[in-house]
């Protein structure tokens, strides 16, 4: 993307003479703020659709006085954030404090790099893309750490700690999980992993149901090993199951609690960006990224896709309605999706069917990701370790070993 | 095989509460929340079982007051328990015409002032019926919002604690116009006083004269303990019975339409004794108390009133709606309210 957008630019007969070094430092810039750009707007959505999503569970409105159904409300919070006054305890460790959030955010924002949007759409193309992922966002535990060190602040101290012991925790199991997938492609490099997933097979390559070859459908192991990423991941970032860094019942805001003002924003910034990187990641791996999944059916297949959806959905409304909820549950939330995603959603499919697929996707996982938090109550700290050494991590090494046989047994690999 | 129990407990309870939830996202409409300035709670009615008037039927709340029907009769200011309505009439000039009514009444006095102070208010009604025009109401307004709150120079962190702020003016009177009001019936009751005073000097100095005379002509005879005494109460009582005609008027009326109301009449009579005192202890020295001494016993006076107001007019309702319909009550309303000013300008 840089070296096409460097390409184009000397393509202009005026700005050929810039130098071809000057125009490569000019389109990596230009990049880099359209990352940021990206992650900043990103932020203001998502809180905004956050909290609408909370106050629907919870029986409320949200948000209904700054705009139109309260639309410029995040808006009108990040100016207010931007005009507050600096604060830095004096007992504080001035370095580390100013530097603590910056790297948080900084490391949010780079993980972004890697992340194909589309097939061209891609800052860089790295052959080890999904490693870099992962350790880049690894470092935001030592911004956490900064930060709760530098507050002078027990409760910010014990935030930072906790924080530095979940990640680390649940660094493994979610590694383990990915080196499945990277087992079955064969490749680091996310740009590849989406590509193997084109084209439509059977579910669980042996059920006659044509579905998109994503690596959720491969095989069971794989379809566990999605949910077994999905718990760490939440974990990783921080969200409500696993928040117990900034439990605000226990540890007032965690290391967030002497933070103010813009500091207090970028944390805000980055928790979302991370967020998001999260939603990309589960996406790229398991949902075929920006591959269509409607792209490459045959007349039969799609019939008998149809079908089968018909059956499901039929199924599953039958369900819901033996119980005291109402019926419309499903059919409603997938009309509701499908028509707040027809007009935005129409536009970028016009400019790139790729990058709709890939943000539909990463959507949804944020809004199961939002599911989740206004659900779910809050793990102690020792139910934490329990979730993490004594039940995920002896799942995906399973799930590992689980994916090396299926894919023996279903002839993938050769012997 | 617990391990596995508590798995499959954990996801069958997360997938329970994933659907509690999503189930109330998908149906919005059901909100309890009320946008409050755009919507606003209905007004509960209820029947609080006094009679079949719609007015007692709703929720009461913020007095209001018709103040171009009002002709300044103080009916309500003497059925308020807790005195919360402050009324200032006065007399209008002879030619000045202050209007009428809308039930046709002629306006005699002009109300310079009228303020209910709603943070003393404890909406009990009482005021309502008395009131010969109808012009005070119980309104069902219970917010209380209004632009007014912002044009005062009340710092935001003060607001909450302004007691002023509960206090509603109804008189269109100018503020000067009032002041300049108050000061010249202020003015005219303290020459009025004056003169009085004067009297009472002159009144006394001519009992001393005579009680030093027949003090003389005692000593030239037999001298009797008993007599400095008798010219000391005497003028007092005179001074009762002619400043107050409505209070002892007031005292047969509870007597004669009441009987349980001995309270009443014991109350009056402490007051009527507090005021004996008042004029008994320093008759020349009268002139020089404060203002507001005098004034606050005429509240005291005042407030005793109220419990035969309010009774003889709660008693019977046929009367009290035929009440602004009668011309010779209205009048006497005035009459009494001359009473009033009368008293206050003895006082």
């Amino acid at each position: 993307m840089i070296q096409s957008l460097a390409n184009w630019i000397l393509s202009f007969d005026i700005l050929s003479g810039l130098g071809s070094s000057l125009v490569w430092g000019l389109s990596l810039f230009i990049v880099a703020a359209l990352i940021f750009v990206f992650v900043a707007v990103n932020a203001i959505v998502l809180v905004y659709v956050e909290r609408k999503v909370s106050a629907f569970m919870q029986v409320r409105l949200g948000p209904m006085r700054v705009g139109k159904f309260g639309v410029l409300q995040t808006v009108a919070d990040a100016l207010k954030l931007l005009q507050k006054e600096d604060i830095i305890p004096e007992k504080a460790d001035k370095v580390l404090f100013t530097i603590g959030p910056w790297t948080i955010l900084v490391a949010s924002v780079a993980t972004f790099a890697a992340i194909p949007f589309s097939d061209t759409l891609l800052a860089a193309n790295m052959n080890i893309g999904l490693f870099y992922v992962i350790s880049i966002s690894s470092i935001v535990v030592l911004g956490i750490v900064m930060a709760g060190w530098a507050s002078n602040n027990k409760w910010s101290l014990y935030g930072a700690m906790r924080s530095a012991a979940q990640i680390i925790s649940y660094e493994i199991p979610v590694g383990i999980t990915l080196v499945a997938v990277v087992a079955v492609v064969g490749s680091l490099n996310l740009q590849t992993i989406i590509q193997s997933q084109g084209g439509v097979g059977n579910l669980f390559h042996w059920i006659p149901i044509p579905l998109p070859n994503w690596y959720i459908f491969h095989s069971p192991f794989l379809f566990l090993a999605a949910f077994v990423y999905m718990i760490g991941a939440t974990a990783e970032i921080n969200r409500t199951p696993f928040d117990i860094p900034e439990s605000e019942s226990e540890l007032v805001a965690g290391f967030m609690t002497e933070f103010s003002g813009l500091r207090w924003a970028l944390f805000f910034l980055s928790e979302y960006a991370n967020a998001t990187l999260v939603a990309f990641l589960v996406s790229i791996v398991f949902l075929g990224g920006w591959q269509s999944p409607f792209a490459s059916y045959s007349g039969a297949q799609a019939a008998l896709l149809v079908i089968s959806l018909v059956a499901i959905m039929w199924t599953v409304f039958v369900k819901v309605k033996i119980g005291r909820l109402s019926m419309y549950p499903l059919g409603i939330s997938i009309l509701t999706t499908m028509a707040a995603w027809l007009f935005p959603g129409f536009a970028i499919w016009l400019a790139s069917p790729g990058l709709f697929w890939i943000v539909l996707k990463a959507a949804s996982i944020i809004f199961l990701l939002m599911w989740f938090r206004w659900t779910f109550p809050r793990l102690r700290v020792d139910q934490l370790m329990y979730v993490s050494w004594k039940v995920i991590l002896p799942i995906s090494l399973i799930n590992l070993m689980g994916v090396a046989v299926w894919m023996w047994l279903s002839g993938e690999i050769q012997f | 095989m617990s391990y596995f129990n508590n798995i499959s407990n954990a996801i069958s309870t997360l997938v329970d509460g994933m659907k509690v939830t999503m189930g109330y996202f998908v149906r919005p409409r059901e909100h309890v929340t009320l946008q409050y300035p755009d919507e606003v709670w209905p007004v509960p009615s209820r029947n609080i079982g006094v009679g079949e008037l719609d007015a007692y039927n709703t929720i009461r709340s913020k007095l209001t007051v018709n103040i171009n029907d009002c002709i300044g009769c103080r009916a309500c200011e003497r059925a308020c328990p807790v005195n919360c309505i402050t009324i200032d009439a006065y007399k209008g000039g002879p030619e000045e015409d202050l209007g009428t009514t809308s039930n046709g009444t002629k306006i005699k006095l002009l109300v310079a002032n009228f303020t209910i102070d709603m943070s003393e208010c404890m909406y009990c009604d009482l005021c309502t019926p008395p009131c010969p025009e109808d012009c005070i109401v119980m309104t069902p307004d219970y917010q209380f919002i209004s632009n007014d709150n912002l044009k005062t120079e009340v710092t935001p962190e003060e607001r909450w604690r302004d007691r002023d702020l509960l206090i509603y003016q109804f008189s269109k009177v100018p503020e000067e116009e009032r002041q300049r009001l108050k000061t010249e019936a202020e003015e005219a009751a303290q020459a009025k006083a004056l003169a009085m005073a004067a009297k009472k000097a002159e009144a006394e100095k001519a009992a001393a004269d005579k009680a030093a005379a027949e003090e003389a002509a005692i000593a030239e005879g037999v001298s009797s303990q008993t007599s400095p005494t008798q010219t000391e109460s005497s003028p007092a009582q005179d001074v009762i019975i002619t400043a107050h005609p409505a209070n002892t008027e007031a005292s047969m009326e509870t007597a004669n339409s009441v009987q349980d109301v001995t309270e009443a009449e014991e109350l009056t009579q402490v007051n009527i004794s507090m005021d004996t005192i008042a004029p008994g202890i320093s008759l020349e020295d009268k002139t020089d108390l404060p203002e507001s001494e005098n004034i606050s016993g005429e509240e005291e006076i005042t407030r005793i009133n109220i419990p035969m107001d309010t009774i003889t007019a709660s008693i019977t309702q046929e009367e009290k709606v035929e009440l602004p319909e009668n011309e010779n009550n209205s009048g006497e309303g005035e009459d009494s309210e001359d009473r009033t000013t009368e008293e206050r300008e003895n006082g």
